[in-house]
């Protein structure tokens, strides 16, 4: 293969916000639908969730290219780990899966901001949050992508969650119940749509929690 | 914003509540990552109703301070009162637009009471294009922490005490995700009667 | 360019024939995907500048009469804006072993969690556990063999081994040290400030301790990119142990309580004057 010339720049900018909130027996993962590049809105119908488990969700900001290499990527690993253990693959497993993934792309990264949201062993709300080559962190809440600056210090306000890291030891998960999170949710979508143009057209939320996986959609600016 | 923006670091906000307003900044005064004091005056009264912060490099938000001072000063003693908002906001407009090509590297938020108690905020970029709001307007290296934590945040029509929890919160909760201000805030709520001037008690790190 | 990627051999699958083909990019041994360009360089760095990976740390670490003190703060941050407040840079290699966490957030959790693998692939070949000494040249010789290509390490490795207590640092650039006291990150010159000042070997654990959380509060205070929760772990003969975590937004009130009145000084009328 022909090496490429120095100029060469594989990656584009697809915009986008992904949030994530866990909950004592829920996870909500949250993303606006829109696809953008530079100036120009690809597609107002994108969706950036995709299942990777039965209790794993992942939702991806940044170069959708990339993402999809990735989501597909998960999905042949997770098949190869369905036929040799018999099982899903648990959520703490896929977020493990996930850093290792990314980091063995050190070196030609994927452009991809992702959140994992899913449940643990015990039921209880999980959320995983990564950099682009794959340093991972478990927290309470967390959210990725361009509009992120802008949602993240309103959910730090109103959630605060405890900082795993104290000690003695104190639960990272948010006290809101599951529509309080939903709701939250859908106010720091419609606040981040009124400044972030890469953020707009469509919300999709899926929940997961004991009864399995619900989808919602709210409407958003599509200026 | 270019690096010089984010020399010293900063954070400035102003929001509209009813017959009312407040402007709060943070009290850090920094060289790049290293905090040199935890005291720094960001917000300047220009008279009992009119308040002007100025974010972005400090050393040209002292001079162009001074010089804003001396033209009101200049202007009190040929009119005999005090400049409308809307008129001091055309003249800082005006004193950062001579600087067309070597401009002062601020960004200023202008507050103030006009005629019957009207509130009035506007902020400009460092050449003096003015952009009014009816709501809020943010500046500094936080803004655009602080334009999601208002956006979220923002009421139409709080009372003075109302304005303050809103205000305090929304400036708090964003600096706490810049690493280039914070270290405790300063708000002043302003009143037809009173200025009331707080010190927050903030995140030290 | 040929890499050493034996470091990665350990987490290939244990069983199915490795190169049959097929399912050659999701079953074969892992390694690293390198872009096909001639400026590789180049590449390099604007990735790096796309990605932004966080920094921004402070860590210390030192050897005193009872042991090893090792402490840090907690934030990450890219450019200017904080993209974590909870991230754990003292890393838990194994019982007996710490590793902490300074320059690209990625590549310390990966490269210690490797260093975990073969420190335990160590223990189980050898009947015995690794030395601190072994261990952090384990590192290093990983480190050094990727030298160039954009990794950015500044770690410490502390822990308890036959020897008594041990203090290495060990660098992306190929650099590893044996020490009694470091600090790593932008944080670093505020905490040595502190720390060099209050250091005696004969300390008590506690005296250790509170001398290792007042080191990372003060560079907390000072370094716009340091902040968070200080964490401050001891090890000694018997493995390490967390003695404390503190958001160090709370210790600042502690070490300087705030007097609640605002008013500077009031006027009195003075009598008999």
């Amino acid at each position: 293969m022909t090496k490429q010339q120095a100029n060469w720049s594989p990656y584009d900018n697809n915009g986008g916000s992904c949030v994530a909130i866990a909950g004592a027996d829920y996870c909500v993962i949250a993303a606006d639908t829109r696809m953008s590049s530079g100036y120009n809105i690809l597609t107002r119908e994108y969706s950036k969730i995709c299942k990777l488990a039965d209790k794993a969700v992942m939702a991806s900001s940044g170069f959708q290219a990339d993402v999809n290499a990735l989501q597909k990527h998960l999905a042949a690993r997770h098949l190869t780990y369905q036929h040799q253990h018999n099982k899903q693959m648990s959520c703490p497993a896929m977020a493990q899966l996930l850093s290792n993934t990314l980091y063995y792309k050190r070196f030609f990264p994927y452009y991809a901001f992702n959140v994992l949201g899913g449940l643990d062993s015990e039921g209880k709300g999980c959320v995983f949050t990564y950099d682009a080559v794959g340093s991972y962190e478990r927290v309470g809440y967390s959210s990725q992508g361009s509009g992120s600056t802008l949602i993240i210090p309103f959910l730090d306000n109103q959630l605060k969650s405890p900082s795993p890291l104290l000690l003695p030891a104190q639960d990272a998960v948010t006290p809101l119940s599951e529509s309080e999170a939903v709701d939250l949710v859908k106010t720091v979508f419609a606040s981040a749509t009124e400044r972030d143009i890469y953020t707009g057209d469509k919300l999709e939320i899926v929940v997961l929690n004991a009864g399995g996986i619900h989808r919602e959609y709210m409407e958003l600016r599509k200026d | 914003m270019p690096q010089i923006f984010e020399y010293n670091g900063s954070a400035l906000i102003a929001m509209v509540g009813k017959n009312c307003f407040a402007i709060a900044s943070d009290r850090r005064l920094g060289v790049q990552l290293q905090t040199i004091a935890t005291d720094f005056q960001r917000i300047y009264k220009v008279h009992d109703r009119l308040f002007l912060g100025l974010s972005g490099l400090a050393t040209d938000a002292q001079t162009l301070y001074q010089r804003l001072v001396f033209r009101h000063k200049l202007y009190q003693l040929r009119e005999e009162r005090d400049m409308k908002p809307e008129t001091f906001a055309s003249l800082v407009s005006a004193i950062l637009y001579e600087k067309r090509f070597g401009p002062y590297f601020c960004q200023p938020v202008i507050a103030g009471l006009g005629d019957e108690d009207k509130p009035f905020i506007c902020t400009m970029d460092s050449i003096g294009a003015k952009e009014l709001a009816k709501d809020f307007v943010v500046a500094g290296t936080a803004s655009e922490s602080l334009y999601g934590a208002c956006e979220s945040m923002f009421r139409p029509d709080m009372e003075p005490e109302d304005l303050f929890e809103t205000v305090s919160q929304a400036l708090l909760s964003s600096v706490d995700r810049d690493c280039l201000s914070g270290w405790g805030g300063h708000v002043y709520v302003v009143t037809p009667t009173e200025v009331k001037e707080r010190i927050l008690k903030g995140r030290m790190d | 360019m040929k890499l050493d990627t034996s470091g990665l051999e350990s987490t290939a699958p244990l069983f199915g024939s490795l190169s049959s083909g097929i399912h050659d990019e999701i079953s074969a041994a892992p390694s690293f995907a390198l872009p096909n360009t001639i400026n590789f360089d180049g590449f390099q760095k604007e990735a790096i500048q796309m990605v932004k990976p966080a920094k921004g740390t402070t860590t210390l670490a030192f050897i005193f009469k009872e042991g090893v003190m090792v402490a840090a703060d907690s934030r990450a941050s890219m450019g200017g804006y904080i993209s974590s407040q909870s991230v754990k840079k003292i890393i838990e290699i194994n019982p007996y072993m710490l590793g902490t966490m300074a320059g690209g957030a990625a590549d310390c959790q990966f490269w210690h969690r490797n260093l975990g693998i073969k420190c335990r692939l160590h223990e189980l070949a050898n009947k015995r556990r690794i030395s601190v000494t072994g261990a952090s040249k384990l590192l290093a010789n990983i480190l050094y063999s990727y030298r160039g290509m954009g990794l950015s390490v500044g770690t410490m490795i502390a822990g308890w081994d036959e020897t008594g207590p041990g203090l290495y640092y060990v660098d992306s650039e190929g650099g590893r040290l044996k020490g009694t006291r470091f600090s790593v990150g932008s944080g670093s010159p505020y905490a040595y400030g502190v720390l060099d000042n209050g250091y005696r070997y004969d300390m008590s654990i506690e005296e250790a301790a509170e001398l290792a959380r007042r080191s990372i509060y003060h560079a907390t205070f000072r370094d716009g990119a340091s902040g968070g929760v200080a964490s401050v772990y001891y090890v000694g003969p018997d493995g390490w142990k967390k003695l404390s975590g503190d958001d160090v937004g709370e210790l600042h009130y502690h070490y300087y309580p705030v007097m609640p009145s605002t008013v500077e000084q009031e006027m009195v009328e003075v009598t008999g004057a």
